[in-house]
């Protein structure tokens, strides 16, 4: 008896109600549950997903990609109101390459989370064998940072990861497209009109059929020869440890170097459309899921309130203030909610922990537990209780006393 | 009483009309009428006869249509709700027929929940003040029980004692032994005449029961919506129905003929 006399009487009052319809209350808690479950469960496995895909995309491509500046044409100030119509011929400007790389190099250095760089000389070619000749586009790199951006290394499914001035590196794909092995040679003509006889290393697969069937590593310096930049390189690539720094990242190197830095993000439109339509679609499913809760919490303690008029009117009468009787329904729906929530938080979690443990490989969801938002779903979901609770809770608290002790 | 104290309550040409539609019923019709401290008062009068709204609007639960009514020296018809709550909470005490107790709550948390609901907790005082009012009503043993598991007898002393938690300075009764039987309902009434000794508080309760109406120390008697101000000896012997329509008896003389139980 004694342990009551610190308890806020609107708060024990709301309880006993909630315990003196148990069936009610229990379904009323096991629906905010079942929502919250969903909320989290739902949040688990679109940012699951989301982290996937980006992880397959980023984990094998650049963070930051640093590339020459577009060429602005001069042109002269404008009078006032002008429009100023500039028409420039790209193909006629000088090739576009990073002249100024070692300074870039050094801007680089003094950026802190910066776990790889990798210095490359990009361009198209064609690849000749036997009757065959295949487009493919070739990336010389610095053999020391072949593996900086993307795990090649790691790939290898024939042969080695090296590349000596006369060696290069292709796709499984590639090399069966040819019909060709480890240790052969290959005759690659470069967009520049230059001709070589380049030796396989190594094939790799990346599992991205587009990489696979398209892409060659050659050394950095043969590629100068090939596409004739003794000099300049046609591109940076960045990793970083934190891949939401990109933009950032981006926008710093941008400012300091004068040339163009894009970050993964805007340079994966696809998978940026791609996870904004799975975002979008599920905030749609969590934001039903508070409207039941809304809903359901509403309706239940609307009849509540309606079968317990005569109470309040008791209440009331007595001079229990409108107060008093707006926070006993207020502190019903916000118990629902908080109690429901929490229930429903667990049970997601354990829902999530259970699927992403299931199946094998490719079968597996890729839902992860940890991404359940579940502070954001128990925040919402007792908001939502809360705001339910209104309007039974001031329809209680107008109830006329008169009236309802007639009744 | 003497005559230099303030009466405790002040009636002045208090007027009800019900408004449904297009239809005005009017149901009182000019109540006047003054309690004094201390006083036990039965209002008597046929059912329909507006005793029930009117102790409504004395309990400030439902406002007049004109009038006033001043208690305590204070003027009520012009409080504002939450004013009128607070000084319903503290002066006034209800007593209904049917006891209305909170069935999810035990004797000792209904006694006491006008006090724990103004301050939003229990506290040792409340608690105690509770527990008093109960043993006085005879429930000592029965304050932990739930309000279902009581007779109706016992419902009906539990909300006396609730009525009387604040210490109130007027209580109303309605009918407050309408739902018993001859034996509880002369209980209840003894320990209500007992209480309101003990503690100075004014009651004015309507009931249907003349035997207990005898036994309170003034009558009013209402019908077709006013009170009579004369006490009954001054009042003319004969009275033409539906014309005189109420009075008061001070002196515990007979009543009129027309009495409610005969009608109801």
């Amino acid at each position: 008896m004694a342990l009551e006399f610190s308890m806020r009487f609107d708060l024990k009052v709301a309880l006993r109600y909630l315990l003196s319809n148990r069936l009610q209350t229990a379904l009323l808690i096991g629906g905010v549950a079942i929502a919250v479950t969903v909320f989290t469960f739902n949040a688990a496995l679109i940012n699951g997903l989301a982290e996937f895909q980006i992880d397959r995309v980023v984990g094998s491509s650049a963070h930051v990609t640093i590339e020459p500046a577009m060429p602005r044409p001069a042109v002269a100030p404008a009078a006032d109101g002008a429009e100023r119509l500039v028409v420039s011929q790209t193909a006629l400007e000088r090739r576009e390459q990073i002249k100024e790389w070692r300074s870039v190099e050094r801007i680089i250095d003094t950026l802190p989370g910066v776990t790889g760089v990798s210095h490359n000389i990009i361009g198209t070619g064609l690849v000749t064998r036997g009757e065959q000749t295949l487009p493919v586009s070739l990336k010389g790199v610095e053999p020391g940072r072949l593996a900086a951006i993307a795990p090649i290394d790691d790939n290898i499914v024939a042969g080695e990861a090296r590349l000596g001035l006369n060696d290069v590196l292709i796709g499984r794909k590639l090399a069966n497209d040819l019909g060709i092995g480890v240790g052969q040679p290959i005759f690659i003509t470069s967009n520049q009109g230059r001709e070589r006889t380049l030796t396989v290393r190594g094939l790799y697969a990346t599992g991205v059929d587009s990489l696979d069937a398209r892409l060659a590593y050659v050394n950095l310096d043969t590629a100068r020869v090939m596409f004739d930049l003794p000099e300049g390189l046609t591109e940076i690539e960045i990793k970083l440890a934190d891949i939401y720094a990109a933009r950032a990242v981006a926008r710093q190197l941008a400012d300091t170097t004068g040339l163009e830095a894009v970050a993964w993000m805007d340079k994966n439109q696809r998978l940026r459309e791609a996870l904004e339509g799975q975002g979008n679609s599920g905030s749609i499913i969590k934001m039903f899921t508070l409207i039941t809760i809304v809903v359901g919490v509403a309706s239940a303690l609307l009849l509540t309130t309606f079968r317990r008029r005569p109470e309040i009117g008791i209440m009331r009468s007595f001079g229990i203030s409108q107060r008093f009787v707006l926070s006993v329904f207020m502190l019903q729906g916000a118990l629902i909610g908080i109690i429901g929530s929490l229930v429903g938080c667990f049970l997601g979690w354990g829902f999530s922990t259970l699927l992403a443990s299931a199946g094998e490989g490719a079968r597996r969801l890729p839902v992860d537990p940890s991404l359940g938002q579940y502070d954001v779903a128990l925040l919402l979901a007792a908001a939502a209780s809360i705001a339910a609770a209104l309007w039974p809770a001031r329809a209680a608290s107008r109830i006329d006393p008169v009236e309802a002790i007639s009744q | 009483m003497t005559d230099t104290q303030l009466p405790l309550l002040e009636v002045s040409d208090i007027r009800k009309i019900f408004v449904d539609r297009d239809f005005q019923t009017p149901v009182l019709k000019g109540i006047n009428f003054t309690l004094q401290r201390g006083e036990m008062v039965a209002m008597l009068g046929p059912s329909g006869s507006g005793k029930s709204t009117l102790l409504s609007i004395l309990g400030t639960l439902m406002r007049p249509t004109s009038g006033s009514f001043r208690m305590l020296g204070r003027e009520l018809t012009t409080l504002a709700e939450k004013e009128l709550s607070d000084f319903r909470n503290q002066q006034i005490g209800f007593i209904f027929q049917y006891h209305h107790l909170l069935p999810d709550f035990t004797a000792l948390e209904n006694a006491m929940f006008p006090h724990a609901g103004r301050l939003w907790r229990e506290t040792r005082t409340g608690r105690e003040r509770a527990a008093m009012l109960l043993e006085r009503v005879g429930l000592k043993d029965r304050m932990n029980y739930r309000a279902t598991r009581l007779s109706g007898g016992q419902k009906q002393r539990v909300a006396i004692a609730r009525a009387l938690m604040n210490q109130p300075a007027l209580v109303l009764a309605d009918e407050p032994t309408g739902n018993l039987d001859r034996e509880n309902a002369d209980q209840a009434f003894a320990l209500m005449t007992e209480i309101q000794r003990e503690t100075g508080s004014t009651f004015l309760l309507s009931t249907h029961d003349r035997e207990l109406a005898e036994r309170c120390e003034r009558r009013i008697y209402i019908q077709g919506g006013v009170v009579a101000t004369a006490p009954a000896h001054r009042m003319p012997l004969r009275v033409i129905a539906g014309e005189v329509a109420a009075v008061i008896d001070h002196t515990g003389g007979s009543p009129p003929s027309d009495d409610s139980r005969q009608r109801a």
